[in-house]
């Protein structure tokens, strides 16, 4: 980790000014508050003088309470006229989200009590109102059913401040009084850096302001940092002096460290509060310049002389280079709810194929086709499953992206189709760096057609990265990004096939020689837009013209599978992504866990890291550990850098085999369990990996846990962070019992226990009163499960009851869009289990059927005794019995097992114990 | 899916479990119990998967395929019924997903006939391998007799080289004191003349000219001797030393006359170059090592010191990037992820609040640009692949010099190593001994003089000292021969020697660009064959260490990539199935390197396979005859008689 090339915030003028500027120091207040085609609009002015032109505010009011609040410049201001309109990020929003808009009719002014100014108030939703207060001017959501109190502000510190563009002079002085607060104001022009110069042809650009989160413990989101999922605070009495804020800029950062505020691959910022009693409320703010988040520390404004409400409040502070205020805020009331108003407007995760939530097998670099046969074999003879194997950078000839060595690789499609003849795909990289050599033709093309960035001086950007000088495709540009979909054609991708997919690294984008390792904040897009404005949708865009190449390739009905490395909001809709460029030790497998529950909570479902740690050779032990809670990532990849050991799991002794054979066993015997949990999160944006307060929102004990971690709402995993660990402690909140998931023994919930920790496995619990579909049999891969039938695991809660969901689909295509899927509910109550079809009826266009029985449904908290059961339709008796929770680890643990129902899985029935 | 016979999948030799009277079955691992009825039933009652050896319903079950006509199998049962044929006779496919038609005849023959090449192979390997043995044991005990000759001769020699060494003291001894006498007497004559006549004085010059001249003869053939001794003492320290040390000499003296010419030479010449280049790096391995015998080479040496101590270097450039052009950046950042990357971040990360380092920083940097420039990805750039195109040129004459120097089998030849330099004349049988005319020339010296006189005969005196030097160099001699046979002969050669001829023997095998050469109870080694192959693309080809790499292109004939890894020779594992080297050269990033050469059944020996699977840890195979067994090769037949047996006498499913 090389700290001293990226900037720190002092280094940056914006975030040095943002974060030197004082509570009040705003004098905007707004004119002309009225409704215009359904928003609330208003002009702020300033009350000195100094303004360049006024800013124009709009509210808009979305179903499901979202607020949504835009601040612009008047580009219509004739003197000086805005030399270009500012950036906002396209194709983030769903175009289906503005037909959620409100059309405000009425708007009320009312002077709340004991403030001087009037406001204006308009409904937000069901128990809410949107309120504008004019001078100071602040917005916020008020509760009404606690009595009005606030729930979400922005500028209650008026700290609310939006430098203009401007035309650079030949020499500025004199007009320069807006920055006479900032100390040096030769920064706002050109800015050097490492020996990298930003020209700024519009001076600077910046945005800043104070968000408040009201009746708040903690807040969290804003990904992608290595911390804690509760954000600590980052100003304020108590916090080390130069402590940094949170960045959120798209970086490739060598050797990363663990906890710090530092920016990494991807940025979404969005912020959830959480407090007593469950409360969430969360803030989007959509803008895809570097942005910087201060949390700051209670007591932080105690000199400000601004005294706010009498709640538990946490203040941020939020900073961007660049763009325009477009932010969201969403009143939740619950955690669920706030991931749910979050993805209708930046989209629900998509739907993996099946395939691609079982085990993946990575290593920089598999060397050429004997290896990738090798180790393929190698997985047979271990009877260790596992459904994709990855080619990294140098499987490419000269890393020239879709081609293929030719002495590694020189017969890739027989590779492919070995592999895919045992039902297992295969992932090879693809980046956005062109080589620049004019016998490529994909450079050539992107040259002829000017298709790729250029720089300030509007020649092609030049950059360096894996394949030496390279050039980068405008992927902002639609029509850019539509022709590099067409590279994905099997005529173009020489040597690809049908169960070839793809990975993008390197997407921040990773420049090695440009300024913090990436591309010059003045290089240029489509119509002028500068890198600044839109550096962190870089990586996106490049994902959504992979996904969409995929998508193009498999003639609309085949699911893309495309990992990416950078990600912003909106990411969830075009695949998985991963936490980069990770360290094989313990701090870095614990830190996985934070990582993944805030991409969870910020839309992104589909996350992993990468299994054994990229960098470093891993203990055994850790390794193992590591696979045993990998197994509960909802992306499940081992990966390792170039100069590491081989790691493959059966290269550490017949026992690491074993336990790391088991680890991912269990994994596939979960995949029915997983997959439904992947459609839970496509149909309602709730993630797949869970923190524990998403599940129990009132239980203050959870708030600061991030060991652990709920995948959907049965099941909860508690890592192991240490070597030679002897105990675990484990929290399980709730008033049910919880059920170790391997032996069947039960617990209390709400309450710490400490276990003795086991070799075989992570501490790893159902929840009482779930049913958790599972598939035992071990197979080569995914693809030989589909007919093979079912196991229900039943955990009864106190009540003896219990209720668990089932999803199944082809698993590949986008036929279930049209209702070809099996959804069942299965409820237990009063000695019956019932399978509920939840599935549209008969009549939809497509259908699905499933030929899988169950072959066995066990009883946890059942008290044994009941020999028979009777099944209908049809009143045929099958036998009860006591057998094993898991048949791995049988031995000694007996469970009522109902044995061999042999009932359709597709079809509605009830088993009732006799 | 339940299979319509319940005796799936159980081979025979379990038949009796399974058909038994009673109505419930034991789980093997004695957990549990199971009735007949749940036998095959497609549900898993022992966790062991006894009950269900016919379906994929227990997760650690095995399922049994006959295979008539082909060799029986065991399947894990992941593998029933999973809609992939395992089973050459489709038996583990029954549940309807798909059509397995029986391959087993047309598979068993191929395997048999493959069978069959392998029995004859060992039948042909295992004579080779008594032989072998037998030769070894010969040998051994040849070189056993002569140790224990060389032993005594070394006693006998000893003691002649005492007396002569004896017999020289006293001779210079007496010489001594003629000389002294002479003078005392020529000082008084001087004197004496001085005072009749100062003319005569010319005669006396030339008489002590001559003496001197005389005694610095004797002086230099001393100094000649000791350098000898230096030169075997070096050579008993680490036998590959010698050579390395001459040919170094050579090398330096020709690496003046300018690359370029050496380059249009004759196949031969890039032979010689190419081995130079090799003992340089050999060389500069020892300076690693400590060895102070050697020259120290300011170049060599110089990058050697940079290996060691590099990351400082790396880390300084990379903490204050200005000053480096855009490519050297670029360069310098995916190094890191390449492999020449540092650990040692955290501390020159302290100093970034201090100018003053900074300062130092920026200025060492600019000494060591050149050192970065050609780290990790380098060398695609066009201005480069034009500092490699005359060498391109030369592309036929390498090719030449590659079938010449492979034509021959090249893949085994003598040792390097070889340290019985120069001793056909001392050990050749028959050869009327040596030691005896020594002892014979002793005596008649001691003969003449025995009855010792004053004035030393001058001849005499000559004999004893040539006699003299010949005996101790003779001896050094054979204590070197003694002491490196010592050595060897401690070595383990395996349970019947089938090793010996291992010992000084190397065998090399050209992959790719890379020539490895493996000589075991020594050490194996990985070249880069010679001047043609650029950077980027060895790199592709096996991600060889890029330092090695760099230290060569920094060479300043610049096309000569020439990098040499080495392994020490650590033992066998395995039963003599492998050969262990370990202790190689340092990875960047990565462990010491090592490699592992397995061992097979071969008729010749022959590398013929290296891979890395790991950044540093190298595999390679060698058949040998050594490895052909009596025991497998009975294990063979026995399988083949087997498979013979299972075959079905009318093969009618065809």
């Amino acid at each position: 980790f090389k700290r001293d090339e990226f900037r720190y915030c002092n280094q940056a003028p914006f975030c040095k000014r943002a974060r030197s500027r004082s509570p009040g120091a705003c004098t905007l207040v707004p004119h002309g508050i009225s409704i215009t085609d359904g928003d609330l609009t208003a002009t702020l002015l300033s009350k000195n003088e100094n303004q360049i032109r006024p800013l124009i505010l709009s509210l808009s009011v979305y179903q499901d309470g979202i607020l949504r609040l835009k601040i612009d410049e008047d580009y219509d201001h004739p003197d000086p006229p805005a030399p270009k309109r500012r950036f906002q990020v396209p194709e983030v929003i769903l175009p289906e989200f503005e037909s959620n808009k409100l059309w405000l009719q009425r708007l009320s002014t009312e002077t709340v009590d004991g403030e001087s100014s009037p406001s204006t108030v308009v409904y937000l939703s069901d128990g809410y109102d949107a309120v504008f207060r004019h001078d100071p001017f602040e917005i916020y959501i008020r509760d009404k059913k606690s009595g009005n109190q606030k729930l979400i502000s922005l500028n209650s510190h008026q700290l609310f401040d939006f430098e203009q563009l401007r035309v650079k002079k030949e020499k500025q002085e004199g007009e320069d009084n807006d920055n006479s607060e900032n100390n040096g104001s030769d920064d706002n022009w050109e800015e050097r850096f490492k020996g990298h110069t930003d020209t700024r042809p519009y001076g600077p650009q910046s945005i800043s302001f104070d968000v408040s989160f009201y009746n708040a413990e903690f807040v969290s989101g804003i990904p992608e940092h290595a911390t804690s999922l509760a954000l600590k605070p980052t100003r304020g009495p108590g916090v080390e002096k130069d402590s940094e804020p949170y960045r959120l800029f798209n970086l490739d950062v060598f050797e990363y460290l663990n906890e710090s505020p530092f920016g990494l691959y991807g940025s979404i910022p969005l912020m959830i509060s959480h407090g007593k009693e469950g409360r969430t409320a969360g803030f989007f703010w959509l803008n895809a310049a570097e942005m910087q988040i201060d949390v700051l520390g209670d007591g932080w404004d105690a000199e400000s002389g601004i005294e706010l409400v009498k709640q538990k409040r946490i203040d941020t502070f939020w900073m961007s280079e660049a763009g325009i205020v477009d932010v969201f805020f969403f009143v939740g009331p619950g955690p669920k709810d706030v991931v749910r108003q979050y993805t209708s407007l930046t989209g629900r995760p998509s739907m993996p194929q099946l395939f691609s939530i079982g085990y993946h097998q990575c290593r920089w670099n598999y060397r050429d086709e004997e290896d990738v046969e090798n180790v393929d074999a190698k997985f047979d003879e271990h009877d260790i499953p596992y459904d994709v194997l990855w080619l990294d950078i140098e499987h490419t000839d000269g890393k020239r992206y879709f081609t293929w060595d030719p002495v590694l690789f020189p017969n890739p499609a027989e590779m492919q189709k070995k592999l895919a003849a045992k039902g297992r795909h295969m992932v090879t990289i693809v980046d956005p760096h062109v080589k620049r050599d004019d016998s490529f033709r994909l450079h050539k093309e992107a040259t002829e057609k000017g298709y790729y960035v250029k720089d300030a001086s509007g020649k092609d950007f030049d950059g360096w990265c894996w394949p030496g000088s390279s050039s980068y495709p405008d992927m902002y540009n639609p029509e850019i990004r539509s022709w590099w979909s067409d590279k994905f054609s099997y005529d173009y991708y020489v040597g690809s096939t049908p169960s070839l997919y793809i990975w993008n690294d390197m997407n921040e984008p990773s420049v090695f020689n440009g300024p913090e390792i990436s591309m010059p904040r003045d290089a240029l897009h489509l119509g002028g837009i500068e890198h600044r404005e839109l550096h962190n949708a870089y990586g996106y865009y490049f994902h959504m013209a992979t996904s969409n190449g995929l998508l193009k390739r498999g003639g609309g009905n085949d699911r893309p599978f495309v990992l990416s490395r950078a990600f912003f909001p909106g990411s969830q809709r075009y695949g998985s992504v991963w936490t980069g460029d990770n360290t094989a030790d313990w701090d870095h497998l614990r830190v996985s866990v934070p990582m993944m529950l805030t991409l969870g909570l910020s839309g992104i479902s589909f996350s992993g890291a990468d299994v054994g740690g990229f960098f470093g050779n891993p203990e055994p032990e850790l390794l193992v550990r590591w696979y045993q809670l990998g197994a509960f990532y909802p992306f499940f990849r081992a990966h390792a850098h170039q100069d590491t050991k081989r790691r493959e799991p059966w290269l550490f002794g017949e026992k690491n085999t074993r336990l790391i054979r088991e680890a991912i066993h269990v994994r596939y015997m979960l995949l029915p369990y997983f997959y439904t949990l992947f459609r839970e999160a496509n149909t309602t944006g709730l993630p797949v990996m869970r923190p524990l307060w998403m599940e129990f929102p009132s239980d203050e004990t959870t708030f600061t846990n991030d060991e652990a971690f709920m995948v959907g709402s049965s099941i909860l995993v508690q890592g192991i962070y240490t070597e030679r660990a002897k105990y675990a402690s484990v929290y399980l909140p709730g008033k049910e019992l919880w059920y170790d998931i391997r032996t069947g023994a039960s617990y209390k919930g709400s309450k710490t226990h400490k276990l003795e920790a086991s070799e075989d496995s992570v501490p790893a619990f159902q929840r009482a009163g779930t049913i958790i579909p599972r598939k035992d049999r071990l197979r080569r891969s995914s693809t030989q499960m589909v007919n093979d039938p079912y196991t229900l695991v039943i955990a009864l809660n106190s009540s003896k009851a219990a209720e668990g969901e089932l999803y199944i689909d082809d698993g590949k295509s986008f036929e279930f869009l049209q209702g070809a899927y099996i959804h069942r509910r299965f409820v237990f109550a009063n000695g019956k289990l019932t399978s509920i079809n939840l599935a549209p009826s008969s009549s939809s266009k497509s259908q699905f059927s499933s030929k899988s029985i169950i072959e066995r449904i066990i009883l946890l908290g059942y008290s044994p005794g009941a020999k028979n059961a009777l099944i209908e339709p049809g009143n045929q008796k099958v036998e009860i019995e006591l057998g094993p929770l898991m048949l791995e680890w049988g031995r000694g643990s007996s469970v009522v097992t109902i044995r061999k129902p042999a009932v359709q899985v597709s079809d509605d029935w009830t088993i009732k114990i006799l | 899916v339940v299979p319509k016979s319940p005796f799936i999948g159980i081979p025979p030799q379990d038949e009796n479990y399974y058909k038994t009277s009673s109505d419930t079955i034991k789980c093997k691992d004695g957990s549990a119990t199971f009735t007949k009825s749940q036998l095959n039933d497609d549900f898993c009652d022992c966790p062991d998967g006894t009950d269900e050896p016919g379906t994929s319903a227990c997760p650690g079950g095995q399922f049994y395929c006959r295979n008539a006509g082909h060799a029986p199998v065991f399947l894990f049962s992941s593998r029933v019924n999973d809609g992939i044929c395992d089973c050459c006779d489709g038996s583990d496919e029954y549940g309807g997903q798909v059509k397995c038609p029986n391959t087993c005849w047309e598979a068993g023959k191929v395997a048999r006939d493959k069978l069959k090449k392998k029995i004859a192979m060992y039948k042909e390997g295992v004579v080779l391998r008594n032989k072998e043995a037998e030769q070894a044991k010969i040998a051994f005990a040849k070189d056993e007799a002569e140790l224990s000759k060389l032993k005594n001769e070394e006693n006998i020699l000893k003691g002649v080289v005492q007396q002569l060494k004896e017999l020289k003291e006293q001779i210079e001894k007496a010489e001594e004191k003629e000389r002294l006498q002479k003078e005392k007497e020529e000082k008084e004559r001087k004197e004496a003349e001085e005072k009749a006549n100062g003319d005569k004085s010319a005669v006396e010059e030339e008489a002590s000219l001559e003496k001197g001249h005389t005694e610095r003869e004797i002086e230099n053939e001393d100094k000649e001797m000791e350098s000898k001794h230096d030169e075997i003492g070096l050579l008993d320290d680490s036998p590959a030393d010698q050579d390395v040390v001459d040919e170094y000499a050579d090398h330096g003296a020709e690496d003046e006359s300018g690359g370029a010419s050496k380059i249009e030479g004759s196949p031969v010449s890039e032979v010689e170059q190419h081995e130079g280049q090799e003992d340089k790096e050999s060389v500069s391995t020892k300076i690693k090592d400590g060895s102070t015998h050697v020259p120290e080479t300011g170049h060599d040496a110089g990058n050697e010191a940079s290996h060691d101590q590099p990351m400082e270097e790396g880390e300084d450039e990379s903490t204050d990037p200005e000053g480096l052009s855009k490519e050297e950046l670029g360069r310098l950042v995916a190094s890191r992820w390449t492999g020449n990357s540092e650990k040692q971040t955290e501390g020159v990360s302290d100093t970034k609040d201090n100018d003053h380092e900074d300062h130092e920083d920026q200025e060492e940097m600019a000494q060591d640009t050149h050192h970065e420039e050609y780290d990790g990805y380098a060398s695609e750039t066009d201005d480069e692949t034009g500092k490699y195109d005359d060498v391109d040129g030369g592309d036929d004459i390498d090719e030449t010099y590659e079938e010449e120097a492979h034509d021959d089998a090249t893949t085994t030849y003598k040792s390097d190593f070889e340290d019985e330099v120069e001793f056909s004349d001392t050990t050749s049988p028959g050869n009327p001994s040596w030691l005896e005319k020594i002892q014979q020339t002793f005596r008649s010296i001691i003969q003449a003089f025995k009855f010792f006189q004053t004035p030393v005969d001058k001849s005499e005196a000559a004999r004893v000292r040539k006699e003299y030097d010949e005996s101790s160099a003779k001896l050094s001699k054979i204590q070197s021969r003694i002491s490196s046979l010592t050595k060897k002969l401690k070595h383990d050669f395996g349970t019947e020697m089938e090793f010996y001829s291992f010992y000084d023997r190397c065998f090399e095998s050209k992959q790719n660009k890379y020539v490895y050469k493996v000589c075991p109870y020594k050490q194996a080694s990985q070249s880069e064959g010679h001047s043609t192959t650029r950077l980027g693309d060895a790199l592709n080809i096996l991600s060889i260490l890029s330092f090695t790499m760099d230290i060569n292109v920094r060479d300043k004939s610049k096309h000569l990539i020439c990098p040499l890894i080495q392994w020490r020779w650590e033992k066998f594992e395995d039963s003599y199935r492998v050969m262990v080297f370990s202790n190689g050269d340092k990875c960047w990033n990565g462990p010491d390197r090592s490699m592992k050469v397995r061992l097979r059944c071969g008729l010749s020996n022959e590398v013929t396979d290296v891979d890395e699977p790991s950044r540093c840890e190298y595999v390679a195979l060698l058949s040998t005859p050594a490895l052909c067994l009596e025991g497998k090769l009975k294990e063979l037949e026995n399988k083949l008689e087997s498979m013979n047996k299972e075959q079905p006498q009318s093969h009618d499913e065809l």
